[in-house]
């Protein structure tokens, strides 16, 4: 019978990570703030905002705008205040 | 709601999971629709991803358990090698093909516990010991764990050890692998990501490392295990897998087999520093340059037959557009380079030459190679009109609201004649010299990093301690 071995992996460690529900969604988009967040591509993303603005007049839009792929951050009070994100495009 | 590109789909959902919201909701972008059309298309979608109710599943939370187990196979060798040689089959972006699990595709050397004990003699680390970070760097402050992208994972070193194994190597390799495992083998963007080190100081000649011709080819054992085993890393430590969260479209050449090789130190021009000493180092210590170039690679611009002609005689075509015809060497052959360099991306490039064309530049007058890296950033500049009509900077500008670095103003108060350097700063470049006696250079773009408060690099090259790892 052949003999038997051990082999070690070669896998880097991953945390356990907590996974949490999705945030509850809108029930109404009256008075809602919405913000957008853009990264990038504002051949889309500049229709797209324009657009949802005019699609959805009864709602309170924020945007922040980056270039680059990192989204630009929403600081603490504003997370207090807004009620849901879009961020786009991610790439 | 997140919008994506439907071919990242895979990478997206392995992000969200990381970070904890596997549900998150997300609508694909199309790559070819008018952005008015696609986003008319979108908005829909979008809304009804912010309002539809969530289902149960959305609404459970839940763990996250990955595997980390130290021993992840027993059985016999034939067993084993069937384990290691498994395969996942990727549907989309690719097209049902088998990647596989823990190799390059290659069949490996398998990993028992007694190889890989072996393997660790060659480093007075402990197995069990975190990888950290041996100095400061951008990635990291000393002492901090290194992160391995794209998984954002950590390591031992024994686990290092295990891939080093994997791919061939020998104990006396072990410490420039574990100097590449503290770059944390990035395997970058979408676009051209290019991985490749080469090794400075003493250690070269210790191992045995090719310097001369066709370094970067096949044939060394030392160069090759190691290069291979930077790319094992980037499979198992870092967990990159093709068409899931490894997008490069089309892949590097580079990234097959691995990339490493040796500078030849001897092959300097007098003066001239080796990768050791520009980082910091003494010429007593070794270090691995760890590369992660986006810029693509370039090369045999010219023919090392018209090299020659233009450097002895001052004949042929190299001469003429040098306006230097009938007159001998030493002439500066990066002139000729000049117009073909940045024709169509930004950034410093590593100049890997032959020691003959590095002595040209010295006879010549570069002394140093700072003197070559200052001439290189100087005949790099454009004026802004002309760096507006580029790709790129529409990006690193920030849609030209951002500061332009050479003036500290912002971009839209300068004027049309003001003229942009291609990198920021003349350390960008950088100068390897390696090779055999044939007059070839290439360049490798992406440039490289060195820690500064003006360096605005992500990707460049960047020198860790070999000797931290012994």
């Amino acid at each position: 019978m052949a003999e038997k071995y051990k082999f070690l992996s070669p896998l880097g460690i991953e945390d356990e990570v907590d996974t949490v529900p999705l945030a509850p969604r809108l029930t109404s988009l009256d008075g809602k703030t919405i913000h957008f967040s853009i990264t990038g591509e504002p051949d889309l993303t500049i229709f797209l905002e324009r657009q949802l603005k005019a699609s959805y007049p009864q709602v309170n839009w924020t945007s922040k705008k980056s270039y680059t792929p990192t989204p630009v951050r929403l600081t603490e009070e504003e997370r207090k205040t807004t009620d849901a994100v879009i961020l786009a495009v991610s790439w | 709601m997140v919008v994506d590109y439907e071919d990242q789909d895979n990478m997206v959902r392995s992000n969200a999971m990381k970070f904890g919201v596997p549900a998150l909701r997300f609508v694909s972008a199309s790559r070819t629709l008018p952005g008015p059309e696609d986003a008319a298309r979108l908005i829909k979608p979008i809304m009804d991803g912010l309002t539809r109710p969530l289902t149960d599943k959305e609404k459970e939370p839940g763990k996250y358990r990955p595997q980390n187990q130290r021993v992840i196979f027993e059985g016999t060798m034939d067993e084993a090698e069937a384990f290691f040689a498994q395969t996942q089959i990727v549907k989309h972006p690719l097209m049902n093909v088998p990647i596989s699990l823990y190799t390059d595709g290659l069949p490996i050397v398998l990993p028992t516990e007694e190889r890989v004990a072996k393997m660790l003699k060659g480093t007075s680390h402990k197995p069990d010991e975190l990888m950290t970070f041996r100095a400061d760097t951008r990635s990291g402050q000393k002492g901090d764990d290194v992160v391995f992208l794209p998984k954002l994972r950590t390591s031992t070193v024994e686990r290092v050890a295990v891939n080093a194994v994997m791919a061939g190597c020998k104990p006396e390799h072990l410490p420039v692998v574990l100097a590449i495992a503290e770059s944390g083998v990035g395997v970058g963007t979408t676009v051209f990501f290019s991985q490749w080190a080469c090794v400075s100081g003493p250690i070269v000649k210790e191992i045995g490392m090719n310097t001369g011709v066709g370094m970067i080819g096949p044939g060394s054992p030392v160069n090759s295990a190691i290069g291979r085993t930077y790319q094992l890393m980037a499979i198992n430590i870092g967990g990159a897998v093709p068409g899931i969260n490894r997008m490069n479209s089309i892949g590097s050449p580079f990234n097959v087999a691995g990339v490493c090789f040796g500078e030849n130190a001897e092959g300097l021009p007098a003066g001239w520093k080796g990768l050791n000493e520009e980082h910091g180092f003494k010429k007593t210590e070794s270090v691995v340059l760890a590369g992660q170039a986006t810029g693509g690679i370039y090369g045999a611009q010219f023919s090392p037959g018209g090299y020659r002609s233009l450097q002895r005689s001052g004949h042929g075509g190299m001469a003429r557009r040098a306006g230097v015809k009938g007159t001998p060497g030493p002439h500066n052959w990066l002139e000729y380079l000049i117009p073909s360099l940045w024709a169509g991306r930004e950034g410093g490039f590593i100049f890997i030459m032959v020691p003959e064309m590095a002595k040209h530049l010295y006879d010549l007058g570069f002394k140093t190679k700072d003197e070559v890296y200052k001439w290189l950033y100087e005949k790099s500049k454009v004026p802004l009109s002309e760096y507006r009509n580029r790709s790129w900077p529409d990006e690193s500008s920030n849609g030209w609201l951002g500061i332009e670095g050479t003036s500290g103003k912002h971009w839209k108060e300068l004027a049309d004649d003001y003229m942009v350097p291609m990198m920021s700063s003349p350390s960008q470049n950088c100068i390897i010299v390696a090779g055999g006696q044939e007059e070839v250079s290439i360049q490798i773009g992406g440039g490289r990093y060195i820690p500064s408060p003006h360096e605005l690099d992500r990707w460049g090259a960047t020198a860790y301690s070999v000797d931290a790892w012994r």
